[in-house]
Parts: structure tokens; sequence; C-alpha cells
């Protein structure tokens, strides 16, 4: 008696839920065996966690604000970089995009902000973070269409580049650095807070919606459209099919992978620029680690923008709560959440594989009269 | 006679909801020579992998001589003595021929040894093979790779030989060789099974036929008691004309003429060397030669997908070098090539039917978005014409089999009304009724005044169904004969470029028409 694996034909919608909810569950239940052994009551954590310590907290909405600060950038990085992957063009430059787009839009805010109007100087950032990292994700697109080269190895080089780019910036103590406030004697990053950030839309008593959240939603609403409806997304699911067919089809692809890559790079520095003007102060950590974990949230949302939306909300929470639980148990260090994160990662491909297969076993017989 | 070397009873194998097999029967008696016969899709290479150790049935017992065996993997399959030789080859190109048979053998220890040469030298020798041990893959024909991987069947001691659609990529005087060495090995002793399409091969060389038709078993006969119209009718399951029809339309003037062209391949080598062509409407122009010398360059520079070194093609009075391939298709030339894996050009694989219907024409709606409505319908209409066998408009293009696929690919090509039609390996890999389906749409295109440039690899069928056939060798011309006066030998001399006919009429250079338009670049177009 042994075991094969079959081939499913197709695997109902609800089924396939219900595979994603196991591995999730026992993503967590594996979490919870180590935090046993730690010796962290796994129930309390968790619910510490996913309330994110909002129980019985008198600043509740705050603790949920924040949580939708973490949010937005990795939802609208997710996004991004799925537009990207889509086209089979492997963004793995995030980081490096998201960095840019930082630096251009602290450089508005600090330059601009208190000069010109505090709308005009929001949308100035916003422009400015999507030139600089659509450029800087561009470059690599053009290499490849003009070279052939890699860009996997190009855009995980740049991420390097840029980083360095900014911690130079950071910690570079000279009077032309403004990124620098110029009070302290340390190399301390100013902060802009004050000159301009994005407002918020009062809901209810105290609790502000910030109008990045919103905007995140609605230009994800639109590439979902995009992608399915238009003729720009219809090029894009070809040339990521097959290239050699789109150009066959008198597509021309160069200009295709040049204009996608660089939405994809534009729409990264916009979460930079939501970031940093949510936050109003640049730091060498800035990212957060979206680049890295927005390729994450894409494939396992395998590039469907509606699954972004769930899975980089989940994921955000995971890191949100973990940070906040981590006040409470101080024997669980914030990186439990990337350790939860990757523990997630590979049990979903793990159900993926039986969203695609059976395992049935092997029978044998059948009517012996040939 | 008591003991078959291979014997299969009551073999099922389902993929899913899709019966590939069921209830199997199947023998080979020790040293014959059988042909496993079948439409696509009718289980014949699942059939095989379960003897070579890559599928498991899930019902069902394989006895090899008389003993029962469970087949687990590839290693399983080796050790039975029973060797298949696949129709994509499984070769190391940079590895010399003794090299690729020798990195798979188990004892042979961690070093190469000078013998190995002389030992696959002698099994050259005995089955009346030519191959040099010494020659790396990359420098060989397709013949020879195939004949390398016979050898290594030979070499892993194999006594039953597995042979999948051997002779398609071959030329016909490649056949005879291969056919000659396949009865020396049977004459040894071994056990030979050979699928095939081609029912003239299976008549020349089988001793035995088992046919197959939709994953089940029909009947085995002896291949002396039986002709070439009772096998197809098994194997279709009706009666079909095997003839194709030629008609003969009222030609026009040239509508594409092809005048000293000269492309380079990716590797920067020459790929067609100053070729001369012409196709008028209502004439199907055969392209022969053996694969690889030039077909697919020249299919890609005639739709403007490969830029050209040399020479001119006109279009109906108009030149269309250096046209981007869009106002190519404007012009109404369509190209539709069907490469090896079937689905590389034309088609993208993973989209619905309907999406791979509006490929060419999505951008000449108005608006920022596609319309899917009109794809719809046109995809509708494609299903229902060439009665394409799908679960609906929608379903991705790489879940249908070969034969749709194809007719998706050729009916959309179709649709888009064009006057000349390029079209390379339409029939590949397709059975009888749908290879007959898609003759018949070429010959509907033909009669309505297209010109058809028809790429083929069965010399037979383009015999019967091309005007007139073309012959490459290398990229160069070897001359232009007309389909009802020439013979596949001819052919075959011609494709390997021992018969030149380009300076048979000194009066007329071949490929060259006399009403040629191509002076005429300023005087217009014709109706």
């Amino acid at each position: 008696m042994g075991l094969h694996i079959v081939k499913r034909d197709n695997c109902p919608l609800w089924k396939k839920c219900c595979f994603y909810f196991v591995s999730v569950f026992a993503a967590l239940l594996i979490g919870a065996i180590i935090l046993l052994a730690i010796g962290v009551d796994p129930i309390a954590y968790y619910t510490r966690m996913f309330t994110m310590g909002t129980i019985g907290n008198r600043i509740a909405y705050k603790t949920f604000m924040n949580y939708l600060a973490d949010f937005v950038p990795l939802f609208l990085t997710s996004v991004a970089l799925s537009l990207a992957f889509k086209m089979r063009f492997w963004n793995i430059g995030g980081e490096g995009q998201f960095i840019i787009g930082s630096i251009a839009t602290a450089l508005v805010a600090i330059k601009l902000g208190g000069v010109l109007p505090s709308w005009l100087v929001l949308i100035l950032m916003c422009l400015a973070a999507m030139i600089a990292a659509g450029v800087y994700g561009v470059i690599v697109a053009a290499l490849k269409v003009r070279f052939g080269t890699n860009e996997t190895l190009l855009t995980l080089m740049l991420n390097y580049v840029a980083l360095y780019i900014l911690i130079f910036l950071m910690e570079t103590k000279q009077d032309w650095n403004f990124f620098l406030d110029p009070e302290v004697p340390r190399p301390v990053p100013v902060s802009f807070r004050d000159l301009v950030s994005f407002p918020g839309i009062p809901l209810g008593e105290k609790f502000e919606l910030n109008i990045c959240v919103v905007l995140a939603v609605l230009i994800g609403l639109i590439i979902y459209v995009y992608l399915r409806y238009t003729k720009q997304g219809y090029e894009i699911n070809v040339v990521g099919d097959s290239a050699g067919t789109a150009h066959y089809a008198g597509m021309k692809v160069s200009r295709i992978v040049l204009r996608t890559v660089f939405l994809s790079a534009c729409l990264i520095g916009l979460a930079a620029a939501f970031k940093v003007g949510t936050t109003g102060i640049l730091s060498t950590a800035i990212t957060d680690d979206v680049g890295w974990t927005g390729i994450i949230v894409a494939w396992l949302s395998q590039l469907n923008t509606a699954a972004i939306l769930f899975v980089s909300a989940l994921i955000s929470l995971l890191h949100f709560g973990s940070t906040i639980a981590a006040a409470t148990f101080s024997q669980v260090d914030s990186s439990f959440a990337n350790m939860l994160q990757g523990l997630i990662l590979f049990l979903v491909l793990a159900a993926d594989f039986f969203i695609r297969f059976r395992v049935v076993r092997t029978r044998k017989g059948g009517s012996n009269n040939g | 006679m008591s003991n078959y070397a291979i014997e299969m009873r009551d073999i099922c194998k389902s993929f899913g909801p899709i019966k590939a097999n069921q209830n199997i029967n199947l023998n080979l008696r020790q040293g014959e020579i059988l042909s496993l016969l079948g439409e696509n899709g009718s289980g014949k290479t699942t059939l095989m992998n379960m003897l070579s150790g890559i599928y498991k049935p899930d019902v069902g017992s394989i006895f090899v001589d008389g003993k029962e065996v469970s087949i687990d993997s590839p290693e399983d399959s080796k050790r039975l003595g029973i060797g298949m030789v696949h129709q994509h080859f499984k070769l190391v190109d940079v590895f010399s021929a003794a090299d690729n048979i020798w990195m798979g053998k188990d004892k042979n220890g961690f070093i190469l040894k000078k013998s190995r040469y002389n030992e696959i030298q002698e099994i050259i020798e005995k089955f009346g093979f030519s191959l040099d041990p010494q020659k790396p893959v990359y420098e060989m024909s397709v013949s020879e790779k195939q004949t390398l991987e016979i050898i290594k069947v030979l070499y892993y001691g194999a006594k039953v030989i597995i042979l999948d659609e051997p002779t398609a990529v071959l030329t016909v005087q490649e056949i005879e060789k291969l056919f000659a060495v396949l009865r020396k090995m049977k004459e040894d002793g071994h056990s030979i099974i050979i699928i095939t399409h081609k029912l003239n091969e299976v008549m020349e060389i089988s001793d035995r036929v088992a046919i197959l038709r939709k994953g089940e078993y029909i009947t085995t006969v002896d291949t002396k008691q039986t002709n070439e119209q009772e096998l197809t009718e098994w194997m279709v399951g009706h009666k079909v004309d095997l003839n194709i029809d030629r008609p003969i339309i009222q030609k026009t003037s040239p509508l594409l003429e092809v005048r000293d062209l000269t492309i380079r391949n990716d590797a920067g080598a020459l790929a067609i060397d100053g070729v001369n062509f012409y196709i008028r409407g209502g004439e199907i122009l055969g392209v022969a030669g053996i694969a690889g010398c030039g077909q697919k360059e020249l299919c890609e520079a005639i739709a403007g997908l490969r830029p050209i070194e040399k020479g001119q093609m006109i279009h109906k009075g108009d030149n269309i070098v250096g046209l981007s391939p869009k106002a190519i298709l404007e012009k109404g030339i369509s190209m539709s090539f069907i490469p090896e894996d079937r689905l590389g050009m034309g088609l993208a694989p993973s989209m619905s039917i309907t999406d791979n219907m509006i490929l060419k024409n999505y951008a000449d709606t108005k608006g920022p978005f596609v319309d899917r409505k009109q794809g719809r319908v046109a995809a509708e209409e494609v299903i229902r014409q060439l009665e394409v066998v799908t679960p609906s408009t929608e379903t991705p293009v790489r879940r249908l089999s070969g034969g749709n696929v194809q007719k998706i690919l050729l009916g959309r090509e179709i649709k888009a009304d064009p006057n000349v039609i390029i079209t390379a390996y339409p029939v590949r890999g397709l059975d009888i009724n749908s290879s007959y389906t898609i003759y018949n749409i070429l010959n509907k295109q033909k009669a309505s005044g297209v010109g058809v440039l028809f790429v083929g690899e069965d010399l037979d069928v383009m015999i019967a169904l091309c005007d007139k056939i073309m012959v490459l060798c290398h990229g160069q011309l070897m001359g232009v004969v007309h389909a009802h006066k020439t013979s596949k030998e001819e052919l075959g001399l011609m494709m390997t470029g021992a018969l030149n006919l380009t300076d048979k009429y000194e009066d007329k250079p071949a490929g060259i028409a006399k009403d040629t338009l191509f002076e005429a670049d300023g005087e217009g177009k014709e109706a």
C-alpha cells in the first residue's frame, strides 16, 4: 500500500481559504510551542499581540492609528511590487526605491515646509518621491531592455547603494547637511513634523483616519482595475506570460517594461512619501523592511490586489502587535513576528501543494480477466 | 511464445478527472517491433511513461518476462531492461557522445577512462550506426542526437526499447537509416515499441500494431493482415477520407515577393542566405527543409520580428522591409508559428481563450479599457467553427490539448482576414482528425484568394496539399518544384543539399516570378 500524488483539477474557493486558514493556524500553533518552551503563556501573548494591547487601554484609538500608519507603506509597496512581478520583472529593489523616495520627501519637506502652503508641500513631497523612486527603478529596467542585464541582481545591489547614501546623510555632521538637526551637536535627523504632515479625517471623538489610508486603499482599487480591465494592464499580463508572444503581437515590449517598472517604483516612492510625511522624520530604519516584506506579501497574495489588502493587514498586525506585546513579555523580542511571518509563508506554500495536488492511496487489483 | 517481453494488464491511470488510460492490455512479444498507434490524447505516451517509471498506474499490473514487477522509478525501469527514447532529447550539450552515455552509468567509478570511446564504438559498429563517440552534442544534427539516445539505451543493456515519435524530426533518408537500425536490433533479439502517427511507417516497420483510442484499448493486429484505411478507422472510430484535396484556384499575381533575402540567426550565423521566392494569391507554397535550416528565421523576418541583413520583401508592390510587426499585421500578413513546445510564440498560455483572441487587435478600440466582449464573441465563433473542445471561453489556453491550442491560434489568424498567411508546423504533433481540419482551413483560405506559405515537416502531406514546394538547405534555396511533379526522394535529396535545382531552367531562375511587381513601387496597389 503506497501513497501517490494526483493532480487536482480545480479547487473551490472555500476549500482554498480553508487550506490557507489551517496553514496560518498551524504557524501560530508552532509559535505557541516555542512560546511555551520559553515559558510564556501563548494565549496571553497572542491575545496581547492580536488586540495590539487595545483592550483596557485608554488611548486605544492612538494604537490603531499607529497600526494604520504601519499598514499603509506595506500595502502600497506590495501592490507596487505585484505590478512588476505580474510582468515577471523581479523587482527586489523595493527597499532602495523606498529609501530614495524617503530622501526626496524629506528634502522637499525641509526646504519648502513653512515656505509654501501645507497642501502644496504635501503634493510636492509625493511628486518628488514618486519621480525620484521611479527614476531609480527605471534605470534597472532601461539596462535590462538595452543590454539584457539581470534585474534581480541590479535592484538588489541598488538597495545597498540607496541604504548607504541614507546612512551617509544621517551620520555626516556638516554645515551643508540640512537633513540633520542644526541645534544638536551630534548627528540627529531633523524633525519636520510641525512644518508639514498628512492631515487626518476626524471620525468620532478622538479617532482620526489619516488621509494616507484612504489614498492607499483608493490606489489599490485603481491598480486592481488597471491590471484587470485596461489595455496597459492587458499588456503587462501578456508580457509576463510570454514576452515572445507580446513581441509577435506587435507590442512594444521595451516600452511596456519601462512604463510598468516606472509605475511600480513610483508607487513605492509614494509609499515612502506617506511614511515620511506621517512620521515627520528621516532615519536609517525608515523602510521598516517593507521592500522585503512586500515581496512576501505579494507572493502570499499570489499577486492578487484584493488579497494583498488582507495579507498586508495581517502581516502588519503581526509586526505591530509583537512590538507591543514585547513591552509586556520581556522574554519575547519583537522579532518573534519575523519568525511567525516566515512560518506562515512556509506553511502557505505547503498549503499550495495541497491545493494543486491530492495525495491518494495506491489501489491494487481490478478485474483480472485480460 | 509463452512469455511476453512485456505484458500490461488492465492498466488504468487518471489525472484528476481525466482518464488517460482505461483498462489497457498490451503485450509485446520477444523480438518484435510493435507500433503503438493512436490520436493525440489517446494515452500512448502516458502508457509508455508507466513502463519507463515516470508514472505509476492507478490500477493494473505489469509483467516483464512473465514475472510481475512494480516499476516505481526510472532506475527500476532501467534495471528491468526497459529503455525509452523520448521525443525531447535528454542530452548534455557540451559533453561528447561517449560522455553523455558514460555519465548515466552507475558502476563507472570516479575516473574517466580512455577506453570509454572504444566501448561505445563497439556498440555503434554492432548495430550499424554512424556516429563519432568523441563528437560533442552541440555539433550534432537532430538525427545524430537521436542515434545517440538509442545507443544510450542499448549501452545500458535495454532489451525492450520504446521510441516516442522518433521519425517526426527526420528526413526521408534518415528515416530509412533508422528503420535499418531498428531491424538489426530486432534480429539481435531486442523488442521494440514505436509510437507514431504516420501510417505508412507503421505498415513498413512493424510486425504488429496496437491501437488506442481516447484512453481505451481497441485492438492489436498483425500488420500483414491490415491496411491503412482499417487502422485509421480503429484509431479515429469512424471512416475517414485519407486524401488531402488540392483544389485548383485561379491564381493572381504575386502577393508577397522576397528577393535576395539574407538573415542572421540569434547566434549571428547566416540563417537565410540570399533566398528568392514569391507567393501568389490562391496558392499554397510549401517550405521543406531539415529542422533548423532557417524556417523559423524566415517566418520571423516576414512578420517583422527579426532584422534583415540584406534583401527585399515586397507585399502588393510595397516594400515591407523595416516595418514594425504591427504595420506588417495591418497590411494583412499573418504569421503563425507552432514551435516545438507549441505555446512559445503566438499565444499567452496562462491567459484565457478570450484574452488570446484579442491579442492582435486589443489596441484598436477607443479608450483605455480592453473590450473583452468582442473577444468573447470571436472566441465563441472560433470554438464553434473549428470544433474546439474547451469547458468555456475563459479557460486558460495551456489547459487545452495540443490540437485545440493550434486551432485557437490558426482561428485567430484567419479571423483577422489576412491576405498572406505564413504558417509553420500547423499540424505539429496533431492527430489525423485535427490535421485534416487544419488542412481544410488552409484550403478554404486558399480558395478565397489568400496566399499561404506552409512550412511543414511531413513530405507526404506537403506533396498532397501544396501547389509548389521550395526547399531550403542550410539557409540556401535548393529550388522551387511543382508538388504534383516531384517525389519524396527528390525533395529529400534537395533537403540534404545533394540536389540543387535553382539553375534548372536558364531563362527562369527559381523563386523569381515572371510577372513580378518588383520594380513597381510607385504604381499603386492592385485590387
